[in-house]
């Protein structure tokens, strides 16, 4: 048995003259909730839709459970999905919605009434099974689309920006649920969204996409860390950008030139001096001091151009010799406008960032 | 001066009173005239001089039963109203399909070129009919007559159909086929009892429109071919007001009857706009 639940293996689609899924390769483990996640166009919604089946890729191969389903018709993969509009069939009550996939299959009624039971209960709808999907608010629409989805035990999960049609609120809870849910069945989910912090907050993996590509695959922690192209770095969370030069490269660190200062950050692959890159780093790493003294190591002199209070913090604007650098702080320590000030960028904080990598997961 | 202007305030003020005395006004202008008929169908000697008539009687229904061959009449104006809802209804599937669900260059014009036979006045449309069903042999045959009528009941039927299938939500078939529907389990449980709804108002919408209709069965009418509304108008050219009234209660039967189905079971504001509600 493969380690794989889903496989997507160098997929092409192209729409025309657009290239919606660009030589896609991702790999869905047993038993892991994924997220795609990107902006909308990202080629995440065509990712899903060559595993379900409704797009054929023009190149490249589908797996399922070690099985190749590029060629087969979506009703025989075997599939549960929550779709972002619900999707219920509008002329069926709650219990005939759940139990449509079972009767498709053919199954026992008595069975099958005791499954949809089941599987209302796992998403507390229990009472509502006369009730037709129009009477029912949005969450509970969503449950019921998820009951559906689930009532059947299907291998995976697909789950299409589910929470978008829901108030902010609810989102919040339903995400929960729906991690819960996976987690206590054990099924595989992939998950699409556009909404970072969502993806942050259930995945156990996400793959970044934009443009068509996938720009990289990782748990939460390490896309959040250790973002491997400044896409991802923008995408996902606030990040300044400073542009610099590679000094030199040693074993345990690199030397960069940033706006004629020495930075030192953690080594890097396939970087060599003189080479023009972008130091990365987040606005809350920054460290903040009045410019008074000997500058330490990994400091820069800048100005403040712009302060802002944001309640539980301060958001400047740092003018380092005409780039714009984001600093948020929390301690207690104000600068004005126009003063002179340090920027610390802590060596294990930094990341050196290569702009022109665009679409580095193939 | 002072009076009138005490008695519109008390008027004004009695603003349910006003508004219920429009309203029965607005139902006399409509049901007086049904009432005579039913009167005239039903009364002996009556002839205008007293509120009612004085003898009240079936005889006339007799009459428009026998003398003016109801059975017939009637029969013909089904099998034309049907012939005209079969022909419609599958000329309006595919195009109503085709301009619900497809992206079509110059949809409002074909629309509009659909719409036309309902725009120019009946009669002149009629004598084209006429003149080009002469050469053809299809005066005075049920085809005939219900093809005439196929041209004002398509437009119908194509537009309430285009509208329903509009509404057809694509995601809920793709939800059917996750779910493990093939195509035929999909259209036979998920496509076909949602559009049902829609085909059968076009349906009631066409059927009706061809049994009332006159002009057009006027010009392509024969003695075979005799329908209600124009043996209704025959028998006013005959001269007994009496059968003709029992004629006419006879025509409006099933018409009323279609109205209540309308209202109670298939309630057409919501048909009409299709399921985009939903």
């Amino acid at each position: 048995m493969s380690d794989w639940m889903i496989e997507l293996v160098d997929v092409t689609k192209r729409y025309g003259n657009i290239v919606a899924n660009d030589h896609v390769t991702l790999r869905i483990r047993r038993g892991e909730l994924m997220t795609l996640l990107g902006p909308s166009g990202c080629g995440k919604t065509t990712a899903l839709r060559c595993i379900t089946g409704q797009n054929i890729p023009d190149e490249g191969r589908v797996f399922i459970d070690g099985k190749d389903v590029t060629d087969v018709p979506t009703h025989r993969r075997e599939l549960g999905m929550v779709f972002q509009n619900f999707a219920l069939f509008p002329h069926m009550t709650v219990f005939e919605n759940v139990e449509f996939p079972l009767m498709i299959r053919r199954m026992d009624k008595a069975e099958r009434a005791g499954l949809v039971r089941d599987a209302l209960k796992l998403v507390r709808l229990e009472g509502y099974e006369k009730h037709y999907p129009r009477q029912l608010s949005g969450g509970q629409q969503q449950r019921v689309g998820l009951a559906r989805a689930l009532v059947y035990r299907p291998k995976v999960l697909l789950l299409d920006e589910p929470l978008s049609n829901l108030d902010a609120k609810l989102r919040e809870e339903m995400r929960f649920e729906i991690k819960d849910l996976q987690r206590r069945l054990g099924i595989t989910a992939v998950y699409v969204t556009h909404d970072q912090e969502e993806a942050l907050a259930l995945s156990d993996r996400v793959a970044v996409m934009n443009k068509g590509c996938v720009q990289q695959v990782g748990t939460p922690a390490e896309i959040y860390d250790h973002p491997a192209t400044k896409f991802v770095a923008d995408f996902i969370g606030l990040s300044d950008f400073i542009p610099a030069k590679v000094l030199a490269v040693e074993s345990e660190r690199v030397i960069l030139d940033v706006q004629g200062e020495r930075i030192a950050v953690p080594p890097v692959a396939s970087v060599h001096a003189g080479m023009d890159v972008l130091l990365f780093i987040r606005p809350n790493d920054v460290r903040l001091r009045a410019a008074e003294g000997q500058k330490l190591p990994n400091e820069i002199a800048g100005v403040i151009a712009k302060s802002t209070y944001l309640g539980d913090k301060f958001d400047y604007r740092v003018d380092v010799r005409g780039v714009e650098v984001r600093v948020q702080t929390h301690g207690a320590e104000r600068f004005d406008n126009g003063q002179a000030v340090y920027l610390h960028l802590p060596y294990e904080r930094c990341r050196v960032i290569l702009e022109s990598l665009v679409c580095p997961v193939r | 001066m002072k009076t009138l202007r005490q008695y519109l305030r008390a008027l004004l003020n009695a603003k349910r009173l006003l508004a219920y005395t429009f309203l029965l006004c607005f139902f006399l202008w409509v049901t007086t005239p049904f009432l005579m008929i039913l009167l005239k169908s039903l009364g002996r000697n009556w002839f205008g001089k007293l509120w009612l008539p004085p003898e009240f009687t079936l005889d006339w229904y007799k009459w428009a039963v026998t003398v003016t061959n109801i059975p017939e009449v009637l029969r013909n104006t089904l099998i034309i109203a049907g012939i005209a809802v079969g022909i419609s209804t599958l000329i309006a599937i595919p195009t109503g399909w085709a301009l619900g669900r497809r992206k079509i260059p110059g949809k409002e014009v074909i629309m509009s070129t659909i719409l036309l036979p309902r725009m120019i006045p009946p009669i002149a449309y009629a004598l084209g009919v006429a003149q080009i069903f002469y050469r053809l042999h299809l005066i005075d045959t049920h085809l005939g007559v219900a093809i005439a009528h196929v041209a004002i009941c398509a437009p119908y039927a194509i537009l309430v159909l285009a509208s329903t299938f509009e509404g057809l939500d694509e995601r809920v078939l793709e939800a059917a086929s996750v779910c493990g529907a093939n195509n035929l389990r999909t259209f036979f449980h998920v496509t076909l009892p949602l559009v049902m709804p829609g085909i059968l108002s076009s349906i009631i919408f066409t059927f009706t429109t061809s049994y009332n209709e006159f002009t057009l069965t006027l010009m392509t009418y024969g003695p075979k071919t005799i329908t209600l509304p124009v043996r209704t108008y025959l028998a006013v050219g005959e001269g007994y007001w009496e059968v003709t009234s029992a004629l006419s209660m006879i025509l409006i039967i099933p018409s009323l009857f279609v109205l209540f189905m309308i209202q109670r079971q298939v309630q057409p504001e919501k048909l009409v706009g299709g399921f985009k509600g939903v």
